[in-house]
């Protein structure tokens, strides 16, 4: 096992060493933070559920933005279609006052994303490219405001909550996470280092089984995803995105490809929608905010455009930096005193507020990111021709 | 007599108060390289542009084959055997030589996404195919060492010839080429010459716009010149030389 690690990490080319070693070192901090007491394992378990949100939501993006090079700012829109398609049937409160099954819930979701997509698709991708991303913009913002507005449908500013667990009522696991016993570990002395003990309750077992939830759905729409790109659809929509009158001139139906790739995207983004919908329990407008679509993107330019290997990557990272600011500032301490009473004020007003620069340090990311790798850490690498295809060229 | 392969019959377009295409008749026979020539802002690449189906014509019609395509999409061009180059070939970022060549292929059944997942037998034969095919013409071209370079690696003669290669493999029966030499070196330029008459003697006819008029002359025949979005005059490359019309038009007279 550790010799088949250590062959594939020699094999890896230098920059999956890089994201190798950076995700080697969140996770050696996550489980520093878990032995310390920084963070509770239900906590952590709850981040890494969100995390899956995230690299949903960046795979479907990948898959407009990356693939076909279609600028959409409403990933925050088709996420709160998926979100508010489950909740507007499941929650406790719902206007609606009906209570069905988060699979049909998923269903729903799925649908309103895909009419929406077209909807916005028809008249905005005959046109030059821009013209997606401005009436996307515009989309985002109407859909946030829908929401919001029809208290009827949605519960308004309220918002929906008591959603069901997405397994709740499967068989066998649905009503597992009550059953199953408390574990308690014991704190642990090394020497000077004190392991905390942890507790092990009903809310690890549930964050447990959300991140299998995730994991199936990630491993779903992945597989799907990377079919679809080494194939001659995802060669194609990458000669769209880089010269589309070629493809025309070709003979090429860039339209239709154009729509498959934004129904396609929208969809999965509905899909992180529902899942978070089920794993917060609780959804409302302010789940649609811009900055939602602003950190997904991030997560495509990060992870590189076009890699489906990197929207994973990126939207892990996302939550990493995110949550990761957060922590740093509990660690910083609180007040310096070096004399100067202007540094030691500003000092301790940026250790206090740690979390709120955080969009600094995004910024920042993305800046270092675009100056020094511009195409992403984990670009995209010969994935355009189809493998079973190759496998008998080579053989 | 048969239909000519394109007949391009009064055809008119403006933009504004330009007039780019001003009642162009001409037609390109069945078997010969036609040339398009004629100063800058003369109206040809429109012209292409309108034949292609990436313009729609004011008025005036356009027959491939007897068959009328005026105003139809550039697929259903495509689909009649046009194929178009453009004048500044853009190299296909993050594909390699080998996909930017497998794009010219036509019905490709993985183009569809329903087909790979329900028919991947099919996808990996044509595929398979495919790949042949491009493999093949690479050696024509004798670009097979490219194959597996990035295809943003090129220079502008290469990426020239890989134009060339992809719109063969397209099979078509009628290749519009817009300036195939523009920026392109001597030596290679002779090279691009020489694959055109080479694709002209395995019957392929072909429609060429170029300001390289050493090269025009020495590949067309006929020559037809535009200028100011009409048609001037259509003759032999020896007619045009001696014509004072011609000369007229390239210097600014009248």
């Amino acid at each position: 096992m550790s010799a088949r690690a250590a062959r594939a990490f020699a094999t890896a080319s230098a920059a999956e060493r890089r994201v190798i070693a950076v995700l080697g070192v969140v996770g050696l901090l996550l489980i520093i933070g878990l032995l310390a007491g920084g963070i509770g394992p239900a906590y952590l378990l709850y981040l890494l559920g969100l995390s899956g949100m995230y690299i949903l939501l960046a795979v479907g993006l990948n898959v407009q933005w990356g693939y076909a090079g279609l600028i959409n700012f409403s990933v925050a829109a088709f996420f709160g279609l998926g979100a508010y398609g489950t909740a507007m049937l499941t929650a406790s409160n719902t206007p609606l006052g009906v209570s069905l099954s988060p699979l049909v819930g998923l269903l729903v979701g799925i649908l309103l994303a895909a009419v929406v997509a077209v909807l916005i698709a028809v008249p905005t991708l005959r046109l030059r490219a821009d013209y997606l991303a401005i009436a996307s913009l515009g989309l985002a913002e109407v859909i946030r405001i829908v929401i919001q507005n029809q208290r009827g449908l949605t519960n308004g500013n309220a918002g929906l909550r008591g959603l069901p667990l997405f397994y709740g009522e499967w068989p066998l696991i649905g009503g597992l996470v009550d059953r199953l016993p408390t574990v308690l570990i014991h704190e642990v002395s090394l020497g000077p280092v004190t392991l905390l003990g942890l507790r092990l309750g009903r809310s690890v077992w549930v964050g447990t089984f959300n991140l299998l939830i995730a994991t199936a759905l990630i491993a779903v729409v992945y597989l799907v995803v990377r079919r679809l790109h080494r194939s001659p659809w995802g060669r194609l929509l990458r000669t769209i995105r880089a010269d589309e009158d070629l493809a025309r001139a070709l003979g090429k139906r860039t339209y239709r490809r154009k729509m498959e790739a934004f129904v396609l995207g929208s969809v999965i983004m509905a899909i992180a929608g529902v899942y978070y919908a089920h794993l917060n329990l609780f959804v409302t407008p302010q789940n649609l905010a811009p900055i939602n679509t602003f950190y997904v993107w991030v997560a495509v330019i990060l992870g590189g455009a076009g890699s489906n290997r990197g929207a994973v990557f990126g939207g892990f990272m996302i939550i990493a930096i995110r949550e990761g600011t957060r922590f740093l500032g509990d660690l910083l301490p609180a007040t310096i005193t070096v004399g100067v009473d202007l540094i030691d004020t500003t000092y301790a007003t940026v250790a206090a507020n740690f979390a709120a620069t955080r969009l600094l340090a995004v910024g920042l990311l993305i800046i270092l990111v675009i100056r020094l790798r511009p195409e992403g850490l984990l670009p995209p690498e010969a994935e355009l021709i189809w493998p079973a295809a190759q496998e008998e060229a080579d053989g | 007599m048969a239909d000519p392969l394109l007949r391009v019959t009064d055809l008119q377009k403006s933009f504004g108060g330009l007039t780019a295409t001003d009642h162009a008749s001409f037609t390109v026979e069945t078997g010969t390289i036609t040339g398009l020539i004629g100063p800058n802002g003369a109206g040809k690449s429109t012209l292409f542009n309108l034949i292609s189906g990436f313009l729609a014509p004011d008025a005036g019609t356009v027959q491939i084959a007897g068959r009328d395509l005026t105003g139809a999409a550039p697929a259903e061009v495509a689909a009649a055997g046009c194929i178009r180059t453009f004048q500044t070939p853009r190299p296909l970022a993050g594909m390699t030589v080998r996909e930017a060549l497998l794009i010219g292929r036509q019905q490709q059944v993985g183009e569809a996404p329903v087909a790979l997942f329900r028919m991947p037998a099919a996808v990996t034969a044509t595929e398979r195919e495919n790949i042949d095919a491009v493999e093949t013409i690479a050696s024509e071209f004798a670009i097979d060492h490219l194959l597996d370079a990035p295809a943003t690696d090129l220079s502008g003669g290469q990426l020239k010839l890989v134009e060339l290669a992809r719109a063969m493999l397209a099979r078509p029966r009628l290749l519009l080429l817009d300036e195939p030499v523009a920026g392109v070196n001597p030596t290679l330029r002779n090279t691009l010459a020489a694959h055109i008459e080479r694709l002209h003697a395995e019957g392929v006819t072909c429609c060429i716009i170029e300001h390289d008029m050493e090269f025009i002359m020495r590949l067309a025949d006929p020559i037809i010149v535009l200028d100011r979005g009409r048609v001037l005059m259509e003759g032999t490359p020896a007619a045009v030389r001696s014509d004072p019309r011609v000369i007229d038009a390239y210097l600014g007279g009248g």
